[in-house]
């Protein structure tokens, strides 16, 4: 498949190849842990790179797994940083939950019950849904005396999961009811990574965990809406003029950016400035090919200007 | 390749852990299985015995059978699980007679793996003699509850986490690091109430940047029956944690303390019983042996006695016992 570029397969990005993307394309959608920062430190290069590829025109979208935040807080993340990124440009994980059930009409009357953190809840609330659960459960515990009974909310008609820092039992046996109990309750995942940055100095488990818990509970698979999914393109086609095979992907991580963005016909770029190595992208068992794959995003930069 | 154990006592005939036939057979130790068929196989030798061990076998415990057809026990096993010290060398010198017992057996086609406490000076003297498959398991990792904790504390493990974990937190902030123990060699996983975000980091980053640390799982059940009036969220979920941040399969176990046997087993594909376990201490070898269902073979090359071995205080029997492994290659059927 050419989509404007050298015949695959994955080539490490040259001088050539780098004027030839940037040619082709007139937007970039970046993937933001291990890609623009990694836990709270912005990786190196990045700010010159965004400035450099808005100089030359490129529409910039941020586009993450990462349901922690909501869009107003990662804005407020990347000014933290120096960077200039309003909401609008931003999709995340925690929109991508608020916006399925308000496009598959989620009754007002129903709840929602949230394994997850404040990005979540925020998204929902903004769509003007009705939440329970979030960090404040993550303090409950069962009391296992005899005639005990784990009460839940018969009005709850979605459980979404997403990465859960406070994740505990309560939580979980809360969700699984539901799901199990409540007839016609929707099960959504965030994502389903299994690691990620949250911190600089190491990986931590990604909402991959809390969603498989659930789901080995209550024995049915998720919808998942984040990345890999291809949910979020919509709404991103919706609010910029764009074409996918005028876009190119730029993440770390292979079974969700880069096949996000083969799933949605953009072009791929891999950085290895994240959670994947070149062994692990090189090894005889990945099937997972990028078109093109880098160390990091400032690497355009240097080869922009060879 | 290291293995834990907990230091030698012969344990009284009413413990949990030694042979018993009220005891019910579970799927993986089968110790009930593999004694019937000691009691029936030839190698056990001569009327006069067999009508001594059916007795003992009454009595619950029957006696170990001085190794008379090494060929036979040879051709029903499938691999042999070496200890080493007392067993292959003593200190850093080769037991007699080690190297072309390990050859024969290699010759028919056995397959050889060795654990052993310590002696990685006298592993690297003899290199490429020994087959280095890696069990390397100094400490266990526990996501669960008082049951696994106690379970393995019997096998002789060490072990790490389970319950008092559960008050551990952690906050994803700038600079926070979770350390982990590098000896962890497994990590065990079974029904947890007192599940938390700290105990799934410290299992995954075990499971992944431990060389070869194993991941088993005591239990997989979606649901459990805490209470009478509803199901409950199972041991399924925790393993479904781990298994969401590792992508790694767990090995599923019937008990917690076989799971080196079983770990050895379906990497193999054979049974337990396909295994022969040879050591050199009752309380801990052949004892763990026993437990994970495979024949086991004493020898005197070690610290055990045959005066230790019959004495009345002990009631840990393998199955044969005979003086070093080199017999292996004296001892044939006999031929009237």
């Amino acid at each position: 498949m050419a989509n404007g570029l050298p015949n695959p397969p994955t080539g490490l990005l040259t001088a050539g190849a780098t004027r030839s993307l940037v040619d082709s394309v007139d937007a970039f959608l970046f993937d933001c842990d291990g890609v623009i920062w990694k836990g709270d430190e912005l990786i190196e290069g990045v700010s010159e790179t965004l400035d450099l590829l808005r100089k030359l025109g490129k529409k910039l979208v941020f586009v993450t797994n990462n349901s922690r935040k909501s869009r107003r807080q990662y804005s407020k993340k990347f000014r933290a940083l120096g960077l200039e990124v309003t909401e609008e440009e931003i999709f995340t994980s925690s929109f991508a939950a608020a916006m399925f059930l308000k496009l598959n009409n989620f009754s007002p009357e129903k709840k929602v019950y949230v394994v997850g953190e404040d990005g979540i809840l925020e998204e929902l609330r903004l769509a003007g849904f009705d939440c329970l659960g979030g960090p404040e459960d993550g303090k409950k515990n069962i009391l296992l005396e005899a005639n005990f009974y784990f009460e839940h909310d018969k009005s709850v008609g979605a459980v979404i999961v997403g990465l859960d820092q406070y994740f505990n039992y309560y939580k979980m046996q809360y969700a699984s009811l539901c799901i199990r109990e409540n007839p016609g309750c929707l099960f959504i995942a965030t994502n389903r990574d299994p690691t990620g940055h949250m911190t600089s100095a190491q990986e931590w488990p990604g909402a991959g965990t809390m969603v498989a818990a659930v789901s080995c509970s209550v024995q049915k698979e998720p919808i998942v809406v984040g990345k890999p999914s291809s949910f979020l393109m919509d709404f991103l086609l919706k609010s910029f003029n764009l074409e996918t095979s005028r876009m190119c992907m730029v993440g770390d991580r292979l079974d969700t950016d880069i096949l996000f963005g083969q799933n949605t016909g953009c072009k791929t770029l891999l950085v290895l400035s994240g959670v994947t190595s070149l062994p692990e992208l090189q090894d005889a068992s990945n099937t997972i090919h990028p078109d093109l794959y880098t160390n990091s995003v400032y690497d355009l930069v240097g080869l922009l200007q060879q | 390749m290291l293995l834990t154990r907990a230091s030698p006592t012969f344990l009284p005939s009413t413990s949990a852990a030694s042979p018993s036939p009220q005891q019910a057979p579970s799927p993986i130790s089968g110790r009930i299985q593999h004694r019937l068929v000691s009691v029936s196989s030839p190698v056990s030798g001569g009327p006069r015995r067999a009508a001594r061990r059916s007795v003992m076998a009454a009595a619950g415990a029957v006696p170990a059978a001085k190794l008379e057809d090494a060929d036979a026990l040879i051709d029903s096993v499938e691999t042999f699980i070496f200890d080493c010290d007392g067993v292959i060398w003593k200190g850093d010198k080769l037991i007699d007679g080690v190297p072309e017992t390990l050859d024969l057996l290699r010759s028919k086609g056995k397959r050889l793996v060795f654990v052993t406490n310590n002696s990685t000076k006298s592993r690297k003297q003899y290199g490429k003699k020994f087959e280095t498959l890696g069990l390397n398991v100094n400490e266990v990792y526990v996501i669960g509850e008082e049951g696994i904790l106690k379970e393995l504390e019997l096998a002789g493990f060490q072990y790490l986490g389970g319950p008092s974990d559960g008050d551990k937190k952690i906050e994803l902030k700038p600079g926070f690091y979770m350390e982990h123990d590098k000896d962890v060699g497994a990590v065990v996983v079974g029904f947890d109430r007192y599940f938390n975000y700290y105990k799934v980091q410290y299992g995954t980053l075990c499971i992944r940047e431990n060389p070869g640390c194993l991941f088993i799982a005591t239990n997989r059940d979606a649901v459990t029956h805490l209470t009478d009036a509803q199901e409950w969220a199972g041991g399924g979920s925790m393993v479904g944690a781990i298994l969401g941040s590792t992508k790694q399969e767990p090995l599923v176990v019937g008990k917690p303390s076989t799971f080196m046997m079983d770990y050895l087993a379906k990497k193999f594909g054979i049974t337990t019983s396909q295994i022969c376990m040879v050591g050199d201490r009752l309380d801990t070898d052949i004892l763990f042996g026993q437990n994970g269902g495979c024949k086991t073979l004493l020898v005197l090359s070690g610290v055990t006695s045959v005066q230790m071995l019959q004495s009345p205080d002990n009631s840990i029997q393998p199955d044969f016992y005979t003086n070093q492994i080199s017999d292996f290659l004296t001892l044939k059927a006999a031929t009237v």
